[in-house]
């Protein structure tokens, strides 16, 4: 929910988004995340093919953010219906929120993992 | 009573997963990771506090440990981003400096030719030839220069001629 408010709340247009890259700002390179929240942004207006260009990775990592807030609405009222398999439901959840954020946010894992490695 | 001194350090524990998971999720973009140190430690820090009131009351400390567990690993990964930054400082600086050396080796490569060069033109017109070769080692060219100073100018050569 607050993704998709600070996605709407900023605008490309405006260019008034006050995260700053951290990478970006120290070594003068662009890192594999610059240009997400342009992204972002752009998702929630519609515009795909331009929020491919600012970050190829904001669709998919936007993508994570969204099957968060369905599955939380979806688990939520399967919680409180189903009292007997609560346990159950905790470890489905917590397993198949992992596998969506690996998928969602792979490149960048890698891209700490081979920092870390070289 | 009972029932408040067993979910002690509860809402605690909620505050610190939460603020775990969130961090989690940051640690791992790169352009926002390092800042994601901060509320890891926050999250351990409510883990810490949560567990000590939950030991002394004897109450449930799962949540209070994903929390603490799941800190303590954002935490790590937003600390990781420190060797990203590296990797991409290097990257920066490795490859002007590739380019560089490069530009300066193939200046310092023509520079030779050019020093050590000899020349060969040829002119064809009408069944004529004409060949003129030439040299233009600098070294050669200098005590060229030099001889013919030696030969056809005197010390004061031009005051002289002014006179």
């Amino acid at each position: 929910m607050l993704v998709i408010a600070y996605s709407g709340i900023f605008s490309p247009e405006n260019n008034n988004y006050p995260v700053t890259c951290v990478h970006e700002k120290l070594t003068g390179e662009p890192c594999l995340s610059c240009g997400l929240s342009h992204s972002f942004s752009l998702i929630v207006r519609g515009k795909i093919d331009e929020a491919y260009r600012w970050n190829q990775y904001g669709m998919r990592v936007f993508l994570f953010f969204i099957s968060q807030l369905i599955l939380r609405v979806v688990y939520s009222i399967y919680y409180i219906w189903n009292i007997n398999s609560r346990k159950q439901l905790i470890i489905i959840d917590c397993v198949g929120s992992g596998i969506i954020f690996l998928i969602a946010f792979w490149p960048f894992i890698e891209s700490i993992i081979s920092g870390a490695l070289h | 009573m009972e029932d408040l001194k067993n979910n002690s350090g509860q809402s605690l524990g909620i505050a610190a997963l939460i603020t775990a998971i969130i961090t989690f999720v940051l640690s791992v973009i790169p352009c926002v990771g390092l800042i994601a140190l901060i509320p890891g430690i926050i999250a351990i820090v409510i883990a810490s506090v949560g567990l000590t009131q939950a030991a002394k009351n004897n109450s449930p400390r799962g949540v209070l440990f994903a929390g603490l567990i799941i800190g303590i690993i954002a935490t790590l990964i937003s600390f990781s981003q420190v060797f990203v930054i590296g990797k991409i400082a290097q990257k920066g600086d490795r490859w002007p400096g590739n380019i560089q050396n490069i530009i300066n080796d193939v200046q310092d490569n023509v520079i030779k030719d050019l020093e050590d060069a000899n020349i060969s033109i040829k002119v064809e017109s009408n069944g004529d030839k004409m060949e003129i070769n030439t040299s233009s080692n600098k070294k050669d060219m200098e005590q060229k220069l030099e001889d013919l100073e030696g030969e056809n100018t005197q010390k004061d050569d031009t005051l002289q001629k002014e006179k």
